[in-house]
């Protein structure tokens, strides 16, 4: 038997947008166990939920546990009291929220793509997909206001009506991102360099998905077709703006990257649905009363899915929230996902997963 | 000195992620994308804290990374100027008075500049990091100060005023 080493990576790494610990025990190069440590951003919002702030007021911090998918934590919020409070929003705010759903997926993917390419040595590349990935974040800000951050779901509704010029804007640069997008995809599917960096590397296969049970784009790379898209119908309606599941079969990091490019193509065409058939109306209800009962509610997340608890007892402050974020699911298959592959490619692996540390630990 | 002209011109950046929502980070990896573009300014993101000048800080600190936070700045060689980007990192923001937090970088380690915003535009990074440099100037001359004296030492009666050279080093100077 050759010598064992304890590698460490993290909390601080250049591979790493956000503190986070890997212990790799290696033997000839070879990762044979992979140990995680996901706690060092443990803020301590579910309690703050339910104690220090109005139900009202909650959906603007929950936005705050990841900045990645903070439309998905409000929306999920703004749904879960909606759900107890038997509240019907206006269509036209579900739709509202089903556009910057899919604005922030496509910004979140193209983030998740470049720091794979970054993590693999194609500096190129990630300069490359970060300048595509600038249009999205401008689109943000024009319909919601602010660049990341957007507190767009509110309890009843959204905060801001799509301008007319707006929803313009948004067509006009969707049309200009699809030639960009294809070219992305061609790199990213049959360059040779990073094809030796990404095919079979970090593979997950079906039945470990079923065993260890991953979500996300993370298991549909694996040829799970689950997405909660597909699976709710009742708070906003996917279907009928055109969603469809994506999957891949080899489970690797490639099949990662290949799920994530082409549900942006699915992202577009959701986004250009949802502005070309915007019914009319208002954005938000108004109502009255406090949250009385428990309630759950799920959400896809760029990542996966999201699930949320809430309990009220008619009063202002709920008496508790509980968050699990699509990286709760994954860690498991995260871990797995590493052994019997080089040490040099962990750091793209690390990429793929697109592991986000501030859902995880809230 | 050579190398002082050259940390000016190029300095090293190191991020680290406090506890923060991952918001002002993916802008700080805006910054390093092409739009922004802040290589322009020489600097790029290095990993290694032996290596950096300036070191962006996000998030409020957690109790569990505020030992790293206080190691990894230990590790930094002087001078080092230390940059918190957006609200939660100056203050404590959103976060202020939950459990596991504190309420700001400021407690644990000295910060020069502090950008506001939840979460910061690139451009206050930019402007944040560009004031940074000459707060990175204004250390090194300090500490230059300290090795060499602005005018020849005073001589009284065939001996050095020893009081003038306690003045030019004084160790106030020097480090704050
Ligand atoms: S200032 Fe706001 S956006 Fe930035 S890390 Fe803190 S909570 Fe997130």
């Amino acid at each position: 038997m050759a010598t064992q080493y304890e590698i460490p990576i993290g909390a601080q790494h250049i591979s790493l947008l956000e503190p986070l610990h890997f212990k790799f025990t290696t033997e000839n190069e070879k990762i044979i166990k992979a140990e995680a440590n996901v706690g060092y951003v443990h803020r301590g919002i579910e309690q703050a939920c339910c104690s220090k702030f109005k139900f009202r007021q909650v959906s603007f911090v929950v936005g705050r546990v990841c900045g990645l998918c903070s439309i998905s934590h409000t929306t999920c919020y703004s749904q879960v009291i909606e759900r107890m409070m038997s509240l019907d929003i206006p269509r036209k705010a579900k739709y509202l929220r089903m556009l910057v759903i899919e604005l922030d997926r496509i910004h979140s993917h193209l983030l998740c793509l470049s720091h794979v390419a970054e993590n693999s040595g194609f500096e190129a590349l990630f300069m490359k997909t970060m300048a595509y990935r600038e249009f999205s974040m401008e689109l943000l800000e024009a319909v919601c206001g602010n660049r990341i951050q957007y507190d767009y779901s509110i309890v009843g509704g959204v905060t801001r009506d799509l301008r007319e010029d707006v929803a313009r804007m948004i067509l006009e640069r969707l049309k200009t991102f699809k030639p960009q997008l294809d070219e992305l995809v061609d790199i990213y599917g049959n360059n040779y360099t990073l094809g030796l960096k990404n095919k079979g590397v970090g593979v997950l296969t079906k039945e470990d998905v079923y065993h260890l049970s991953a979500v996300g784009p993370f298991a549909r790379a694996a040829g799970v077709p689950i997405d909660v898209r597909n699976e709710t119908e009742d708070r906003l309606p996917w279907k009928e703006v055109g969603f469809e599941v994506v999957t891949e079969n080899s489970g690797d990091v490639w099949a990662r990257n290949m799920v994530r490019l082409r549900e942006l193509y699915v992202s577009m065409r959701i986004i250009e649905n949802v502005i070309n058939g915007l019914p009319e109306g208002d954005i938000a209800l108004d109502f009255k009363g406090f949250p009385n009962g428990e309630a759950i509610n799920r959400v896809e997340a760029p990542r996966g899915e999201l699930f949320y608890y809430a309990k009220g007892n008619k009063t202002q402050i709920l008496e508790r929230l509980k968050i699990k974020a699509p990286t709760f699911s994954n860690v498991p298959s995260m871990v797995h996902g590493f052994k019997n592959n080089e040490y040099a490619s962990a750091p793209a692996i690390i990429g793929s997963y697109d592991p986000c540390l501030s859902c995880t630990s809230r | 000195m050579k190398l002082n002209k050259y940390r000016k011109k190029s300095p090293w950046i190191l991020h680290y992620n406090a506890g923060g929502c991952n918001g002002c980070d993916i802008e700080i990896l805006a910054c390093l994308g092409p739009k922004y573009d802040i290589e322009r300014f020489g600097m790029i993101n290095s990993g290694n804290p032996k290596q950096a000048d300036i070191m962006l800080v996000t998030g409020p600190v957690t109790k569990r990374s505020r030992e790293r936070l206080v190691d990894i700045y230990s590790q930094m060689p002087e001078p080092k100027v230390v940059v918190a980007c957006g609200s939660c990192t100056c203050s404590g923001g959103v976060f202020r008075g939950m459990y596991n937090c504190e309420g700001g970088v400021d407690q644990y380690i000295p910060v020069d500049v502090y950008v506001p915003g939840c979460g910061c535009r690139p451009e206050q990074i930019i402007a944040g990091v560009v004031e940074a440099l000459a707060k990175l100037e204004q250390k090194t001359k300090d500490i230059e100060k300290s090795i060499r004296l602005d005018r020849s030492p005073q001589i009284n009666n065939g001996q050095v005023d020893r009081r003038e050279i306690a003045v030019g080093i004084a160790p106030g100077k020097v480090f704050g």
